[in-house]
């Protein structure tokens, strides 16, 4: 039963990252490599919020919140704005440096020691007995419960809010949505904004639950493979590749070797790219758009 | 009769090396229906592409002349800007959003100033023009048949309320008794929204058969134009694009020669 | 190598000895025998610092070059570069220790050994393409790095691999200049592997491939076969760079070659500018040497203590922004800097060179 309740919860967290590549992905066709810093520099936030608004909680994770939104719209406004146009391997690169830039500027302004978000807003985290024997702690419930809700948000507003039309429309043929008036630097921004929002509630909640460490990164670059496994451009792909790579993940540590953790994730993403390249709901075209 | 959109020796360079159009000049009357005839090459949907405006990803440029709608210089503008000034294109490939309903496919594009009640009236005029679509609004649109797309690519065209409609070889691909029934609801949509349409067209019978005004480009350059009767009864465009050739039997090594030597007079 | 600018009037080839030549000019030929005089000579003139600054950079431009090879020629794009190092390095850790076997044994072992695995990195490139292609040579990366760490923790070298001194026929290969040289001529000798396979039927076949795989493909070139030799090529030139990492630093450890020394690769290649030798080894300069230029700039800062600590978060930082701004305002990179500067000088009056194509 605990190890059911840890895949849950380890998928929750890698679903909930994965989103964001996906978001991104399916709208512009650029793989976010920088999603797990940004999804640190999340965590930070709320690091700082909380220790501005300490006897405010509930302002301080609103601010940190409205924040991480404003960051990911100003990363696509001031840098990948820029790249639209370029080769999609270019602008790849460019995520990769932005996350190597983000990852020094975090140290130097926090330093690289554990943080405790956590207590600075006054939060405890008891641990929470289930039904049939397991336990699952506060915040890893809240996140279980975060990523439902905001899967359940996206795949509404993608299919039903007219601007999730419009992104879907400008992933699907960039040249007609602007032809039809749509102003493609504003659905890429909205994009970006999105997903680095989603990213930073991932990266608030594991701070929250367990701490800010450098691991972060590595949840991140983890998540990606559920991403890729599900289909790059599928929200739907990102939550089945998700619960399969950590039930991997964790039956793995569990019956075979602890330190295979960190390379597991990998290994079904190569299994996955020799057998079907483009994911289990994937579009295939996705192939050839090199 | 105002002119709505005016191109003066227009020059377009694709990936900075190649000169795809050389010096077009034209112009559209408010109301009209004109057509751009020639063949494979010879510049038409350039010339359209560059009046809707390009892409970063095309790599191509408007290195000379001017594009000017209204009065306003407008070359050189991103597609959506140009969309909001009342500049719509229908594109030859690609025309459509394949993985989105018929419904989605009107819901996305973006009209300026509209507010929803508007907006609905105007998707109501749309299915009246195209009652085919009204009955496939759940259809996927890269499952619908060829004449179907092309008229879902003109509807969501007509969403975004456009002044002049730009129409990239509509009869490719079609049978002629779709390609009939399309222009012909070109020509009412014309009469009934007042709009100002400009297609693009290999076919040159199927064009001039609605159009008041033609020109014809060959290389990237304007060689004819002039109005319906005109250019129907022009001797070379009937011999080389209407297929009806004057009097006696000709060798073909006689025709490909006075081809490469004949002189486009104005 | 190639001829790109207008040479001077006069300049004729007579002969196919002249054509195959790898300098074509006085000029070429005069500048290049100084530049190798400067070469010889600098270890008798440098510190023991700069002296190690310049073996690194030889280091890195083996490594550089076998990337541009597979990256910048091949067009197959590589973010797992540290892996292949890695298991060079390890490679020549693990025989050295476990069997004790000589300096020349390790280093065509590590050879092999990158040839092998250039075999499994290369045969996703044989499906995948582009942003796939470097997500599977990514995953292959932590694979074989992961490898490692198990290798260290099962045989109990959990802060890694010491390697012996390495000795040809009892002499001991120790000191900075003799490593200087010996990178040095490794260097040489991968910059003329890879200059006589870019002239060759290999190098052309690449270049067919990078440009359009399907009109390779239908004009006859074995894309699958000059894809698979890109591979081995490039991964048996970078675990060679690794093994010679090993001995160089004599220590071996699963830390030094993280996703960071990858990414690295891939700069010095952007940076340089892709599609050029001449670019992997400007950037492998200018990727060695920024960090030490970074930490010389900061300590002329007032409150240079206060920087000590957080050096590697600064280089991070400034490693960063710089290959944003190449990617973003100059993605040929130094090459590109340095053509246009030639041409400045070579065009003169003129602004322009004329484009193929253009009407005027």
């Amino acid at each position: 039963m605990q190890l059911t309740v840890n895949i849950v919860v380890l998928a929750s967290i890698y679903a909930l990252i994965a989103c964001g590549y996906v978001l991104i992905y399916r709208v512009s066709r650029v793989l976010n490599l920088a999603h797990g810093e940004l999804m640190m520099l999340g965590a930070y936030l709320l690091l700082a919020t909380a220790n501005s608004f300490s006897g405010n909680p509930a302002v301080a994770i609103a601010v940190a919140v409205a924040l991480s939104l404003t960051v990911g719209v100003m990363v696509y406004v001031f840098l990948m704005r820029k790249m639209t146009g370029e080769m999609v391997l270019a602008a790849v690169l460019t995520t990769v440096a932005l996350g190597i830039l983000l990852r020094g500027v975090m140290v130097l302004i926090w330093s690289a020691q554990q943080q405790y978000p956590g207590q600075a807003l006054g939060f405890s985290n008891p641990a929470i007995a289930l039904p049939g024997g397991g336990r699952i702690s506060t915040f890893a419930a809240i996140l279980v419960l975060m990523t439902a809700l905001t899967y359940a948000a996206l795949f509404v507003f993608l299919r039903f809010g007219t601007w999730g039309v419009r992104m879907r429309a400008a992933g699907q043929n960039p040249l007609l949505a602007a032809q039809r008036g749509i102003n493609l630097h504003a659905v890429y921004a909205l994009a970006w904004g999105l997903s680095t929002l989603t990213g930073s509630i991932a990266g608030m909640l594991i701070a929250l639950d367990s701490g800010l460490t450098n691991t972060m990164v590595i949840i991140g670059l983890k998540a990606f493979p559920a991403a890729l496994v599900g289909g790059l451009d599928s929200l739907v792909g990102a939550l089945a590749g998700a619960l399969i790579i950590a039930a991997a993940e964790v039956l793995s540590i569990q019956y075979i070797d602890p330190l295979l953790s960190d390379v597991v994730p990998f290994l079904v993403l190569i299994a996955m790219l020799v057998v079907r390249p483009w994911g289990l709901f994937g579009t295939r075209e996705e192939l050839d758009r090199v | 009769m105002t002119t709505l959109l005016s191109v003066e020796k227009l020059e377009v360079v694709y990936h900075r090396a190649i000169t795809a159009v050389q010096g077009i000049t034209l112009s559209v009357q408010q109301g009209q229906i004109v057509a751009i005839l020639g063949t494979n090459g010879a510049g038409k949907s350039t010339t359209l592409r560059a009046i809707s405006g390009f892409l970063g990803i095309d790599d191509a440029r408007v290195t000379e002349g001017s594009v000017a709608f209204k009065g306003r210089r407008i070359e050189n503008r991103p597609p959506n800007e140009v969309t909001r000034l009342g500049i719509v294109l229908v594109p030859e490939r690609e025309k459509v959003f394949p993985n989105l309903t018929v419904a989605e496919n009107l819901a996305a594009p973006f009209a300026p100033a509209m507010s929803n009640a508007q907006r609905r009236e105007r998707e109501e005029l749309i299915y009246q023009f195209f009652p085919r679509l009204a009955a496939l609004r759940a259809r996927i649109g890269g499952l619908l048949s060829g004449g179907e797309r092309q008229m879902l690519a003109i509807a969501s065209g007509l969403v975004c309320r456009p002044e002049l409609l730009l129409i990239d070889e509509l009869s490719l691909g079609l049978a002629p008794v779709v390609v009939e029934d399309l222009m012909q609801r070109l020509v009412h949509i014309r009469k009934e929204l007042g709009i100002t349409i400009v297609i693009v067209e290999q076919s040159a019978a199927v064009a001039l058969d609605i159009a008041d005004y033609g020109y014809v480009l060959e290389n990237g350059r304007v060689v004819l134009d002039g109005d319906r009767e005109r250019l129907t009864s022009h001797g070379d465009i009937q011999e080389f694009y209407l297929g009806q050739s004057s009097g006696d039997r000709r060798s073909y090594r006689d025709v490909k020669q006075y081809r490469r030597s004949r002189r486009w007079y104005g | 190598m190639s001829d790109r600018m207008p040479r001077a009037s006069g300049y004729f080839r007579t002969g196919y000895a002249q054509e195959m030549a790898l300098t074509k000019t006085r000029l070429e030929r005069v500048s290049l025998g100084a530049f190798v005089i400067a070469l010889l000579v600098y270890p008798h003139l440098a510190s023991p610092f700069y002296l190690d600054l310049a073996s690194q950079v030889f280091l890195a431009s083996i490594g550089a070059l076998s990337l541009m090879l597979l990256t910048g020629y091949a067009g197959q794009v590589s973010l797992g570069h540290a892996g292949l190092l890695a298991a060079g390095a390890f490679t020549a850790g693990i025989l050295s220790k476990e069997l004790a076997a000589p300096i020349y044994v390790t280093i065509p072992a590590a050879a092999v050994t990158g040839a092998v695995l250039g075999v499994i990195f290369g045969l996703p490139s044989l499906r995948l393409r582009g942003l796939y292609l470097a997500v599977s040579t990514l995953a292959l990366h932590f694979v074989v790095v992961y490898l490692g760490g198990e290798y260290e923790t099962k045989r109990g070298f959990s802060t890694g691999i010491t390697i012996d001194t390495p000795v040809i026929f009892g002499f001991r290969l120790y000191g900075g200049k003799i490593w200087y040289f010996i990178l040095l001529a490794f260097a040489a000798a991968t910059l003329l592997i890879c200059v006589n396979l870019l002239r060759s039927r290999s190098g052309r076949a690449w270049r067919a491939i990078q440009a359009h795989e399907t009109v390779a493909e239908a004009l006859g070139i074995s894309v699958a076969g000059y894809k698979l030799l890109a591979f081995v090529i490039s991964s048996a030139i970078a675990a060679v760079a690794g093994a010679l990492f090993a001995y160089y630093r004599s220590f071996v450890s699963v830390e030094a070659f993280s996703l960071f020394l990858s990414i690295q690769y891939v700069a010095m290649i952007i940076i340089g500018g892709m599609g050029s030798l001449l670019g992997a080894l400007l950037g492998a300069l200018f990727v060695t040497l920024f960090p030490y230029l970074i930490e010389a700039v900061l300590l002329k800062l007032p409150d240079a203590q206060s920087y000590a600590g957080v050096l590697f978060a600064v280089n991070y930082a400034a490693f960063g922004v710089v290959m944003i701004l190449f990617l973003v305002f100059e993605p040929q990179g130094l090459v590109g800097i340095w053509r246009r500067i030639q041409s400045y000088f070579l065009l003169w009056p003129f602004k322009h060179k004329p484009v193929a194509g253009a009407r005027k």
